[in-house]
């Protein structure tokens, strides 16, 4: 596969992940507003704009519908979620012969609705950001089925879930870790509520954990379930089956790189334990190391697949 | 579709009277779903005049055209001998110059023109094909024959358009087609491969690629689509790579070899090291490996001298000249000012005619006759008289006209006809061709750019 194709299935995926991640978060906040206290849901609201927001250009706002405008529709924002969809679109634009007429189809069209309904003049703007989740699940299911899982799918399953475990780590950090200080106030029980409902993992958990709902074992579930889609540890198992099967012909020297990392990483998800992270309080560092794993692995990709100089294969 | 008498031509009969009997909403419907799909699928062009870069569909009219089995049969065998004299002409002006020093074409037209490639002189290509995709544009004079009114031989545009225009008629009316005996053109993509394979002599595991410029280019969706038709890869310049004469892609396993290129960028970006070096679309060093045989080009570098205004009014001459025949399809009338018996009858009927100056394109250094001053006409006149080598007249064109949709009814709109010819090994011609439509009611501009459109061509089988 060419680097550059497998460059832009990369970035198209992550793009997606990020415009799903962006899409469920308002759509679950708008939904769970009503039930807060003025206090309670703007405590809230600066967690979704913390997760979703480069720093500096987080809205200041109070007006949860201006927020939402601006994660939502900003043009000149990188990461509104239209912005993301607008990227996700141009990667897959530059490879339409690598992605089949339905996965083509699907995203552009989901691009162009979102795009020509990009005011919040509904009542009811959570629905519009449960279309766009379900608009992305169909795409998702119709690129699970229709593209070949050769390739060019494990780089849209290694973007997807590199992406992925990082959000949800940004996630566990604001209620969990260092980044929960940049909140004025306290998680409370409707807040572990809503991050579950972030991770569309509020009845997986209770299948495994029951509605009680106890913070260390949301931290257990969203990090170490090794069968939930949106738990760290469950992206990293992908991240890490996704790398053995890129690059199929690339010569040892230049995969041992790459899989030294991963091979590192996975030990980390494996053998750390939600109860040794809370009684040390070792939590903020733990998920800073899997977003800089995160971080290498990508790098190292770039170096040996992607980016690397042609005098060192010639 | 009519004929003088105000009778449905015998070609339309059975479908003039499914069409006609559709009602307007119904059409529109259709069409609104054709342009939906079309969106969609991403066949657009941008508009990057606004700030949000709007994306344009080229207007499609659901109503197809029609040609017949016996024009068809004329058309095909036309092309087929004009590709095949326009081949043997570049062979020859990058060889020995065979017709230059017989005299039947001047030396300094050939050798004095821009896109002649000394770096082409003596380099075999295969098959001794230098074009290897052809996009010819006729029209239908008023005597009904069709005549040739420019080749396009460098890098023409415009098959994707072809088939989705087939792709889109054929879903809004599936009942049409059995009735009527329409020949198929979906086998283009495979033609084009074969035409492709046909130019290396690897045999096993040729590695065949488009070359586009990118996504910008304004023909990005017939690159992409053409790849992903053939099977083959869509690259850029910057995935290439040439080390001691042999192209390369970059890969995620490393450097994968390239044996043929169908380039979609013109000569001069094609190799900053050779042609134009500001370039970043092409590939430092692919002309080099070209000249090593160590990869095919298609088309051929250099094809450009063959389809300028001049050379165009040599075409009939060339054909008898190489292939001792006679032209089956016309050219446009077309005076060469550097003939003395011509130049005096342009000078003479400059109100009917129209003169260009060959050097130039985009209506610069032109004289519409008819519309012109006589005070203009005159310096005009002067022009041409100081420089008569690089003038040409024709007769003010008038295209055809075929039963376009508009606003719900029927209407007649001006055509053109764009078929594509592939020589190679052996010459196939798709029965079909794009057919663009000036839109507005009198208009002659059939460009997209300026709000043409395109429609089904229907190559009958009887």
């Amino acid at each position: 596969m060419l680097s550059r194709v497998a460059d832009s299935l990369y970035w198209m995926s992550r793009y997606l992940e990020r415009a799903e991640h962006t899409a469920r978060l308002l759509a679950v906040k708008l939904e769970t507003t009503v039930e807060q206290t003025g206090e309670e849901a703007e405590a809230s609201w600066q967690r979704v704009v913390a997760c979703l927001s480069a720093e500096e250009e987080a809205p200041r706002d109070s007006d949860a519908m201006v927020i939402t405008q601006h994660l939502a529709f900003d043009r000149e924002s990188p990461n509104s979620l239209l912005a993301s969809l607008a990227f996700a679109r141009e990667n897959a634009r530059q490879v339409r012969e690598q992605l089949t007429v339905e996965v083509w189809e699907n995203l552009n069209r989901l691009y162009l609705k979102l795009r020509g309904n990009d005011m919040l003049d509904t009542r009811y703007p959570a629905t519009i950001f449960r279309e766009t989740l379900q608009d992305l699940h169909a795409l998702g299911g119709v690129t699970y089925s229709t593209l070949s899982h050769g390739e060019g799918w494990y780089f849209l399953e290694l973007g997807r879930h590199l992406e992925r475990a990082q959000l949800v780590c940004r996630l566990l950090d604001l209620h969990f870790g260092a980044a929960k200080m940049m909140v004025a106030a306290e998680p409370k029980y409707f807040d572990w509520l809503v991050l579950l409902k972030f991770c569309s993992a509020f009845e997986p958990y209770c299948k495994v954990y029951t509605a009680a709902i106890q913070p260390e074992k949301i931290a257990d579930f969203l990090l170490f379930d090794p069968e939930f889609p949106h738990s760290v540890r469950f992206s990293i198992d992908r991240v890490c089956d996704a790398l053995l099967r890129v690059a199929p012909g690339a010569p040892p020297n230049r995969r041992a790189s790459v899989e030294r990392l991963a091979g590192r990483l996975k030990a980390l998800a494996d053998f750390t334990q939600v109860e040794e992270l809370m009684a040390q309080g070792t939590i903020a560092k733990f998920l800073a190391d899997i977003a800089a794993q995160c971080e290498e692995i990508h790098d190292a990709v770039y170096a040996a697949y992607i980016t690397y100089g042609a005098e060192t294969v010639l | 579709m009519f004929a003088s008498d105000g009778s449905v031509r015998a070609q339309f009969a059975a479908l003039a009277e499914r069409l006609i009997k559709l009602a307007p909403e119904e059409l529109q419907r259709r069409q609104q779903a054709c342009e939906t799909s079309f969106l969609h699928q991403g066949i657009t062009f941008t508009v990057y005049s606004d700030k949000q870069a709007t994306e344009r569909i080229i207007p499609t009219d659901l109503f197809p055209r029609i040609v017949t089995a016996k024009e068809w049969e004329k058309i095909e065998a036309g092309l087929k001998q004009r590709i095949l004299a326009l081949n043997l002409f570049l062979k020859d002006i990058y060889t020995d110059g065979r017709v230059l020093k017989d005299g039947i074409i001047p030396r300094s037209m050939i050798y004095g023109s821009k896109h002649y490639r000394r770096e082409m002189r003596g380099l075999p290509v295969p098959h001794d094909a230098y074009v290897n995709v052809c996009g010819s544009d006729l029209i239908r004079r008023e005597n009904g024959s069709f005549a040739v009114l420019e080749d396009n031989l460098r890098v023409p545009s415009g098959v994707s358009y072809m088939l989705a225009n087939r792709d889109v008629v054929r879903r809004a009316f599936p009942n049409l087609f059995r009735a009527q005996g329409v020949r198929p053109i979906d086998h283009y993509p495979r033609e084009l491969l074969s035409t492709l394979r046909a130019l290396t002599p690897v045999r096993e595991d040729v590695s065949i690629a488009v070359l586009t410029p990118g996504v910008f280019n304004s023909a990005y969706f017939e690159h992409a689509f053409l790849a992903r038709q053939m099977g083959v890869e869509l690259v850029e310049g910057r995935d290439l790579l040439v080390n001691d004469n042999v192209v390369y892609a970059r890969t995620t396993s490393g450097l994968k070899r390239i044996d043929v290129i169908y380039r979609r960028i013109d000569d001069d970006f094609i190799d900053p090291l050779i042609f134009r070096e500001d370039s970043a679309l092409g590939v430092s060093g692919l002309f080099n490996a070209y000249r090593a045989g160590n990869v095919v080009i298609a088309n051929a570098l250099g094809t450009g001298v063959a389809d300028d205004k001049a050379v165009y009014a040599y075409v009939p001459r060339l054909i008898r000249y190489y292939l001792a025949e006679e032209p089956i399809l016309e050219n446009i009338e077309t005076y060469l000012c550097r003939e003395p018996k011509a130049l005096s009858h342009v000078l003479a009927n400059l109100d009917k005619l129209v003169v260009k100056a060959v050097g130039e394109s985009g209506g610069y250094g032109m004289l519409v006759g008819p519309h012109a001053a006589q005070a203009e006409r005159e310096a005009f006149a002067e022009k041409i008289k100081a420089d008569p080598e690089n003038y040409i007249a024709q007769p003010t064109i008038q295209l055809s006209t075929a039963p376009t949709f508009v606003d719900g009814g029927v209407e007649p709109r001006h055509v053109d006809l764009r078929p594509f010819i592939l020589h190679g090994e052996k010459t196939e011609i798709v029965p079909g061709a794009l057919t663009r439509v000036a839109l507005k009611r009198g208009s002659l501009v059939v460009n997209s750019s300026q709000g043409g459109g395109s429609k089904d061509t229907w190559v009958l089988s009887h």
